[in-house]
């Protein structure tokens, strides 16, 4: 069976993460996604091709540029700027479905390349346009900014360090990703659309928003209550225990977290007698846990500073507690869950080989009757598809893609 | 009165055997562009009604404002699976429904006889969605997981806090809504591939999956590739530098200059101190283990700054450094307010209250909240009379029971 998006056609402008990463999505699940960059650029990576990880020269001709989130994409270069490269876009967006651009707002507008123009070329083109802060006019519109500045501006950081200290801490940026899977649902959503209606529409996203929808409980509490969350550590309201405990070890720690009593009564079982602190009558119930969750923790890491933590993990879940160590790269490479994840439906695409036997990828979609996985590397060059884009799908003779090139059009 | 807006979704039919959050998001998500979304609850209710949090910390199932917000534009059908009728019952809706869309146990899908095996036996057509920690076809498939162990099991938390105290989670369950999110996703692919063959089929995911791989949380391309391993850097990202949380005189900065113009910038707004040329700043990728000592190079002058200060300096030399605003903050914006992203629901329980509005724009189906979240089984009755009539589709009770803005 072909992958579900097989016959879609996307162009993609996507820079740094949140765009490339949603066309990423499009190639592992069978679209054609072809990045558009501008000619005689020498950085048209994404976040995770070569240069932003450390290794390659970060050259367009280095084929290590392109294996991270522009993998299996083809690449071509167009001069948006120019008016030719304008009527070259307009009759590419007529043979495309969906259109990924993470500019800053209004950027394809005054190319005079906004969904009006383009809707007029192709009234199936599905725009997608995620900016940081919305296209319509607000104060912060204009603003520049990256996931991590984004997701201080939007709350999320506010919510994130130890309970007992309220400096934030840095987290591993999840604002570009959550607000990539939120367009690639609405696309789909938009195409689903299509199907029934014949035409495109414009998605047009803040991924502020998009993103600030999973604090959705500390705001809703603000609304009720008046109340301002700050720093939660690993706490989360109506459980306990529910923290990461140190286990023997160096750095090694176990997560653990008890919704109910029932959990409570099996996490003792574990615990048998080796933890009395655990057994005092305050800890009894959920009520009384969280009354003294200070204590509770105290206790808690007093117990599990004792043991290896899979070996507890193992114990844990055997008696139906939620328990799971922390992890590091190292050892999630080897782990066999995430080995299977990894493997699962996608087998030998599951690895993208780069100078090395590693798993570097998977796809989280497991359509069990349909499934996606990797395509294959990413293109060798910027503009490695000009002869098939230009050439096949615009049926530009060779003679005249030559003038092209060399008025810098293409 | 005008037409009716078009709503993407709006032919779908969805069940939702969804508890707290990762299901419940992406009934959300579909219900939100029109889907209707039948969400079966147990006799004593989805999870997110015993959650909180409620006006005056005082429990009620209908006054969660985690439950108010994931379940706006659904409708609510108690069945209790423990009972033969209650089965038979939910078979019918999903020979109703287009997508089965669940996060319960694998296992409570056995001992129930409603796994996928059994439910396209009848119903090759069916969608069905599952939502785990662990996933379906792999060894931890029936541990038990939450929204903290999938963060940890994905390895974000491996680098997020400081290097002598514990690793952090992204808390209120991030983890979840990640899961929800490509749940809707996984739905809405696998009813394009029944386009195609008329086949439907069954579609899972693992948090652990979703937050390791799609949010890059594991690290592992930079491991891979570096063979460099970087662990929790508390107030700083170990990355290039600088990246990290600051102190300025009345609150917090996030602090990022991922191009070089963006640091130059930053600099000579400062006045182009001479530290400037301290070679240790040469490299920025590598400067980062010189933290701690660069940080004082120009920490002061952001202390003797303040937020709107700031805010208003960087916003005019197009530098990304923002704020950490406060919820109040956030709320309290012009730009959000401008943008009309608030929404106000009247329920008839919890009155009227105020929620976050749409994810995203969609210009000719745009999101909407079209009815307020249910009461507990608000719809048992008309929805499980139709379907002992034999109504193929039972509809939604004409006109909207409720009104939102």
């Amino acid at each position: 069976m072909t992958p579900p998006l097989t016959g879609i056609r996307v162009l993609d402008h996507g820079h740094v993460w949140a765009g490339p990463l949603l066309g990423a999505s499009f190639v592992d699940m069978g679209a054609e996604v072809i990045k558009v960059l501008a000619p005689g650029r020498t950085s048209g990576v994404s976040m995770a091709g070569a240069r932003t990880i450390g290794v390659g020269t970060g050259a367009p001709d280095d084929p290590l540029s392109y294996h991270g989130y522009d993998r299996g994409k083809r690449s071509i270069t167009l001069n948006l700027g120019s008016p030719e490269g304008k009527a070259l876009y307009r009759r590419l967006a007529a043979a495309s479905d969906v259109i990924v651009e993470n500019f800053s707002a209004g950027v394809m507008s005054r190319l005079g390349l906004g969904y009006e123009e383009l809707s007029a070329v192709n009234p199936r083109i599905i725009l997608a346009s995620l900016s940081a802060t919305g296209e319509t006019p607000g104060p912060w519109r204009d603003l520049v900014t990256y996931g991590p500045s984004l997701a201080a501006l939007y709350g999320l950081k506010s919510l994130l360090g130890y309970h007992d200290d309220p400096f934030p801490r840095e987290d591993t940026a999840d604002l570009d990703p959550t607000a990539a899977g939120h367009a690639f649902f609405a696309i789909l959503a938009a195409l689903e659309w299509r199907e029934r209606s014949g035409r495109g529409q414009h998605l047009a996203m803040a991924q502020g928003e998009a993103t600030m929808q999973r604090i959705a409980e500390p705001l809703m509490d603000y609304f009720i209550n008046g109340r301002v969350a700050s720093t939660q550590g690993n706490r989360y309201p109506g459980m306990a225990p529910h923290g990461i405990y140190r286990a023997a070890g160096d750095d090694r720690w176990i997560s653990i977290a008890v919704r109910d009593d029932d959990e409570w009564t099996a996490l003792l079982t574990v615990a048998g007698d080796a933890a009395p602190t655990l057994r005092e009558a305050r800890f009894a119930t959920l009520a009384g846990r969280l009354a003294h969750q200070d204590d509770l923790d105290r206790a808690m890491e007093t117990w599990t500073a004792g043991w290896e933590p899979m070996a507890l993990t193992e114990r844990l879940q055997a008696a139906r507690v939620a328990a799971f160590p922390v992890m590091g790269p190292p050892e999630l490479a080897g782990e066999p869950n995430y080995l299977a994840l990894l493997r699962s439906h996608t087998e030998l695409d599951a690895r993208v080989q780069v100078g090395a036997d590693q798993i570097y990828q998977s796809v989280p979609w497991k359509l069990t009757r349909t499934p996606g996985g990797i395509q294959g590397p990413g293109p060798a060059t910027l503009d490695a598809d000009n002869d098939y884009v230009f050439g096949e799908l615009l049926r530009i003779e060779e003679e005249e893609r030559g003038r092209l090139r060399e008025r810098g059009v293409i | 009165m005008s037409q009716p807006t078009p709503a993407a979704l709006d032919h779908l039919r969805v069940v939702e055997l969804g508890d707290f959050i990762s299901a419940p998001y992406a009934g959300k998500l579909l219900a939100d562009l029109g889907a209707d979304v039948i969400k079966v609850e147990s006799p004593a209710g989805d999870g997110a009604r015993a959650h909180g949090p409620f006006p005056d910390d005082e429990p009620h199932p209908e006054r969660s404002g985690l439950f108010l917000f994931l379940n706006a534009n659904k409708r609510s059908v108690v069945l209790d699976l423990d009972t033969t009728e209650g089965r038979a019952d939910f078979e019918r809706l999903v020979g109703w429904a287009d997508v089965l869309l669940h996060n319960v146990p694998p296992a409570d899908l056995e001992r129930w006889g409603l796994t996928y095996e059994q439910l396209s036996e009848q119903h090759p057509e069916l969608v069905m969605v599952s939502i785990t920690v662990f996933g379906y076809d792999t060894p931890y498939r029936d541990w038990k997981g939450y929204a903290l162990n999938a963060t940890v099991a994905s390895g974000i938390s491996y680098r997020i806090g400081d290097a002598d105290r514990s690793p952090l989670w992204l808390p209120f369950c991030a983890a979840d809504f990640q899961g929800g999110v490509h749940g809707a996703v996984a739905a809405m692919l696998a009813l394009r591939a029944r386009r195609q063959s008329g086949e439907g089929q069954h579609a899972w995911l693992s948090i652990v999956e979703v937050m390791g791989v799609y949010l890059g949380g594991a690290g592992i391309p930079t491991f891979v590739f570096q063979g460099q391993l970087r662990g929790r850097a508390g107030k700083h990202m170990a990355a290039f530098y600088p990246w990290q949380v600051a102190a300025v005189a009345d609150g917090y900065f996030e602090v990022i200059t991922m191009v070089d113009a963006q640091w130059q910038r930053f600099v000579e707004l400062m006045g182009n101190p001479p530290w400037r040329e301290d070679e240790r700043l040469e490299n920025r990728w590598l400067a980062f283990q010189w933290a701690d000592e660069l940080d004082e190079y120009w920490h002061p002058w952001l202390r003797a700054r303040t937020k709107d200060e700031l805010a208003e300096l960087f916003a005019a030399n197009h530098i990304a450094f923002q704020p950490v605003q406060t919820l109040d903050e956030v709320v309290a914006s012009a730009h959000l307010a401008e943008r009309g992203f608030w929404q106000e629901v009247e329920h008839p329980v919890a009155g009227r209250y105020r929620t976050l509005g749409a994810p995203y724009g969609l210009s000719e189906t745009p999101w909407a909240i079209r009815r307020p979240p249910p009461l507990l089984g608000q719809h048992t009755d008309e929805v499980l009379d139709a379907l002992r009539a034999g109504v193929a589709a039972p509809a939604p009770a004409a006109g909207a029971d409720g009104r939102a803005r």
